[in-house]
């Protein structure tokens, strides 16, 4: 993060506008600006003449923290003081270095705010922290906060859109927040404001209504990566990439290939246009190779797989593409010929670890069918494959070639066939977390099994194309568990079962921090806080709702804060400290009437 | 009086004139179900709910990434009008998404989705409710554990509401087999303390910290885990299978299936045709 150190700089660029007009230092900002330097800079000026420069400055200097604006590099730091992305780096080790709050006094963390959602349900969104400033997104809704107090700064709503699913989060470069709408918009806002700057139609809703978006956008150097949910419903999906300064396209990447492309082949002439494999979670980047790890969801129709005899590419699977062009590079496909809607969509997550031996570039996922994956993200080839339910009935085991050893007979039938997992899967979006310094992957994990049902039916414009569906078996209740998983041989190294219930609405995660803590929310409402290495819970606290979001840690002025979107607000701990009453030497003065005091 | 008084008077007259009539007349907004409880319109509705619904909800609307819809409460108690904006509308913020269907599509769904909602006070179920009554309360063989509007124990599920809760289907193998279906909240369940104590009752509430227990002699226990050396949950039912005839078994089932806090007509207003809706 570019800081300003010398408030001369940090004048002459005006606080407002940093980012927008050329550094005279030449850094970066979000990408080439245009014209609108000019007519900021206009503005800039008038300012200068029309006030002393040195009121001015020492107007500035009282009112706003120092600012600062999000460099490309900072998103490659692990998170520490700042949360930057979805995952708060772009690994998506949601790991933490901040280590204030340890295993040794987590039990004194306590509420430190909340904020209330207006409208909400249940929030997807991990908060966005940059600088003290905390970014919430909601349906078609984006809230910046004081991180420190949980007050509001702005609020921006896309009221046009014509969708409304949920939304996960914001990304931030430069001095830009991005976020999408329900309908399939890019936008991007003023960091300070939340005025909008551009608004990028790309989903193709007005030709599809199924497709919408709920995914965090990832920004990256100069770029904006995005993708679509719709899978379910008739879609080509695709990833896509937008210049950060003026939301032009700059490539797309189909997950499903088209006729000539390598792959078109394993859809048995299914038409591509209604094949699903939709990206509707945020991807991963590894800048030494310069490549985005994107996951892809099922194939369509879900439950129905004669009508797509192959291995239908590159639905469940993640694909290695090249940033600058959207190549793909290499791929990997979990399940292929899927007919359990096992959408890749966990997070793929990029470690740099002492493998087998080797110093290796690792891509692990623990994937909705079952099995949890080491790859080697340079090329795509299985290191390691493992099972991590115990409930698991579709494949014996993963072979040397990286396909699954299938167990014949389990696809779904009219009458409905068990298998495990259930549709919810293994894992699902909800993020995992991986700690450099346990080598343990946590994961919440469900150990169930459904009831799956098929049948034919021909795609109609408008409606879903799911070929039936899948349901719980009344009498076998699932059960969520948080798992710690050693990255070297997928063994599960402690676990926390969480109660039994006939309800799977929650979709909690974690967050793991250099504290030797692993925080995490449960089916029950909890967030929970546990030692990173046994397993052990050492603090929880009721948020009365149900969780459907995964927790993220910052810290403004040295002090270390865990939050979490519960259903409909976002709860903010730090450790107890005592108040301290305001000095009775403040006066709040109104400029024109009298002062009152009391009533 | 000046000009201007006088014109705010009228103009405050007129309001107040126009709120009384307002409140005199609430605006009639019925929505009804042109299907209601057809059959052939559930099937319809059933083809349709297999297009889109049942990838969430489960093909018999038993949940699975979405919600469960079939025998439970809150759908039991929407109203028709409000299913249909469900479905019309999708839930904001929600993975649940809005439909394009045309109205009679949404209708037809409606009529599905009730279809497993089944209340035994609308099936006419037959029996003599008076000796079913009586079998009830006699000998506190029922009535035991089961209260009915204040009469009755704890231990066992409230049934002063089953017949709207409950389809005769349900209610008759509730009473067969006990141990088919148990109620959230009357699971048995046995704790012990670190210091030894044993407790078994019923588990009210259980979280992954604290649980709660009634036991048999109705008495709460608000318990930490953290104090508790054992839990052992139980599929089982407390509640032991009656040993009835067929014609008693017939009348306890005609008793139960008219209990409802509603009147058939009052529940049919509000659900079916509309007239107020889910908060």
């Amino acid at each position: 993060m570019k800081k300003t150190s010398s408030y001369g700089v940090w004048f002459s660029r005006t606080v407002w506008i940093k980012g927008l007009l050329p550094s005279p230092q030449g850094g970066r900002g979000a990408g080439g600006e245009g014209d609108r330097h000019a007519v900021v800079g206009c503005l800039a000026l008038r300012i200068q003449q029309t006030c002393s420069a040195s009121t001015f400055g020492l107007l500035l200097l009282l009112v706003l923290p120092l600012q600062a604006e999000v460099a490309f590099h900072d998103l490659l730091k692990m998170p520490a003081e700042n949360w930057l992305s979805y995952s708060g780096d772009l690994t998506a080790r949601r790991h933490s270095l901040l280590k204030q709050v340890n295993t040794a006094n987590v039990g004194n963390l306590v509420p430190a705010w909340v904020y209330h959602v207006k409208d909400s349900k249940r929030l997807q969104v991990t908060p966005v922290v940059a600088d003290g400033v905390m970014y919430v997104s909601h349906t078609n809704e984006v809230y910046a906060l004081d991180a420190r107090t949980g007050r509001q700064i702005w609020h921006y709503k896309y009221v046009q859109a014509k969708r409304h699913d949920g939304n996960r989060g914001v990304a931030v470069l430069g001095e830009r927040v991005f976020f999408v709408s329900s309908d399939a918009h890019l936008l991007a806002l003023h960091a300070k404001t939340g005025a909008l700057l551009w608004d990028k139609e790309y989903g193709g809703y007005e030709q599809n209504s199924q497709i919408s978006a709920t995914l965090a956008p990832l920004a990256i150097d100069g770029k904006v990566i995005v993708g679509v949910t719709g899978g379910d419903c008739g879609m080509r999906g695709f990833v896509d990439a937008y210049d950060a300064a003026t939301g032009k396209q700059l490539w797309r990447f189909y997950t499903i290939p088209g006729p000539g492309e390598p792959g078109f082949e394993s859809w048995g002439g299914h038409p591509i246009g209604i094949s699903g494999g939709g990206t509707w979670m945020t991807g991963t980047y590894d800048a030494s190779q310069n490549l985005l790890f994107w996951t892809v969801g099922n194939p369509g129709p879900d439950f129905y797989g004669e009508s797509r005899p192959g291995d239908n590419l590159y639905s469940d699977s993640v694909v290695a593409l090249d940033a600058n062009t959207g190549k793909l590079k290499w791929h990997y496909q979990f399940t292929p010929h899927d007919t359990h809607d096992w959408d890749a969509q966990e997070f793929p997550v990029l470690i740099d670890s002492i493998f087998q031996g080797k110093p290796r570039k690792l891509l692990v996922q623990a994937n909705r069918n079952g099995f949890f994956y080491v790859l080697d993200r340079t090329d795509g080839k299985v290191l390691l494959a493992k099972p991590f339910v115990k409930k698991m009935t579709w494949a014996r085991g993963i072979l040397p070639n990286g396909r699954p050893d299938v167990i014949p007979d389990m696809d779904p039938t009219p009458a409905g066939r068990i298998a495990c997992p259930g549709i919810k899967g293994a894992s699902n979006w909800f993020s995992p977390s991986y700690n450099p310094e346990t080598g343990l992957f946590y994961v919440i994990t469900i150990e169930q099994c459904d009831i799956y049902t098929t049948s034919a039916r021909p795609y109609k414009k408008g409606e879903c194309y799911d070929g039936t569906g899948a349901e719980a078996i009344p009498t076998e209740p699932g059960q969520f568990f948080l798992r710690a998983i050693d990255i070297q041989n997928g063994d599960i190294r402690w676990e926390i079962p969480m109660v039994v219930k006939d309800t799977m609405d929650p979709w909690p995660g974690t967050v793991s921090t250099a504290g030797g803590l692993v925080f995490f929310g449960d089916n029950e409402g909890y967030l929970s806080a546990a030692d990173a290495r046994t397993g052990k819970v050492l603090w929880h606290f009721n948020t009365g709702q149900l969780i459907t979001a995964s927790p993220m840690t910052y810290s403004v002025n040295g002090k270390q804060y865990v939050a979490l979107a519960s259903a409909t607000d976002v709860f903010c701990f730090g450790l107890f400290e005592p108040m301290s009453p305001a000095p009775v030497t403040l006066k709040e003065n109104y400029e024109g009437s009298e002062a009152k005091q009391g009533n | 009086m000046q000009i201007k008084d006088w014109i705010a008077f009228c103009l405050f007259t007129a309001l107040l004139v126009a709120s009384l009539v307002a409140q005199d007349k609430p605006p009639e907004k019925k929505i009804t179900n042109p299907f209601g409880k057809d059959n052939a319109a559930a099937e319809a509705g059933r083809a349709q709910f297999n297009s889109g619904c049942a990838v969430c909800h489960g093909p018999t609307g038993q949940g699975g990434r979405g919600s469960r819809l079939a025998d439970i409460e809150r759908v039991q108690k929407m109203a028709d009008a409000r299913m249909f904006e469900v479905i019309r509308e999708g839930v904001a913020g929600t993975q649940m998404p809005p439909s394009s269907l045309s109205d009679n599509q949404i209708w037809h769904m409606v009529s599905f989705i009730r279809s497993l909602n089944l209340s035994a006070v609308e099936q006419d179920v037959p029996g003599d409710s008076s000796a079913g009554e009586t079998l009830f309360f006699a000998g506190g063989q029922c009535s035991g554990c089961h209260m009915i509007r204040g009469r009755g124990g704890l231990i066992g599920p409230d049934l002063s509401n089953v017949g709207a809760r409950r389809s005769a289907d349900k209610l008759r193998k509730s009473i067969e087999t006990p141990d088919a279906f148990v109620e959230p909240g009357y699971a048995k369940v046995e704790v012990v303390t670190h210091a030894g104590e044993r407790i078994s009752g019923v588990t009210k509430n259980n979280s992954n910290y604290s649980i709660q227990v009634l036991d048999a002699q109705e008495k709460f226990h608000f318990l930490l885990k953290k104090d508790l050396k054992s839990i052992t949950h139980y599929k089982r039912s407390l509640m032991p299978t009656p040993s009835l005839s067929e014609a008693d078994r017939q009348n306890l089932l005609a008793y139960l299936s008219r209990q409802s806090l509603e009147t058939p007509a009052e529940r049919a207003r509000r659900i079916e045709h509309g007239k107020e809706t889910e908060p």
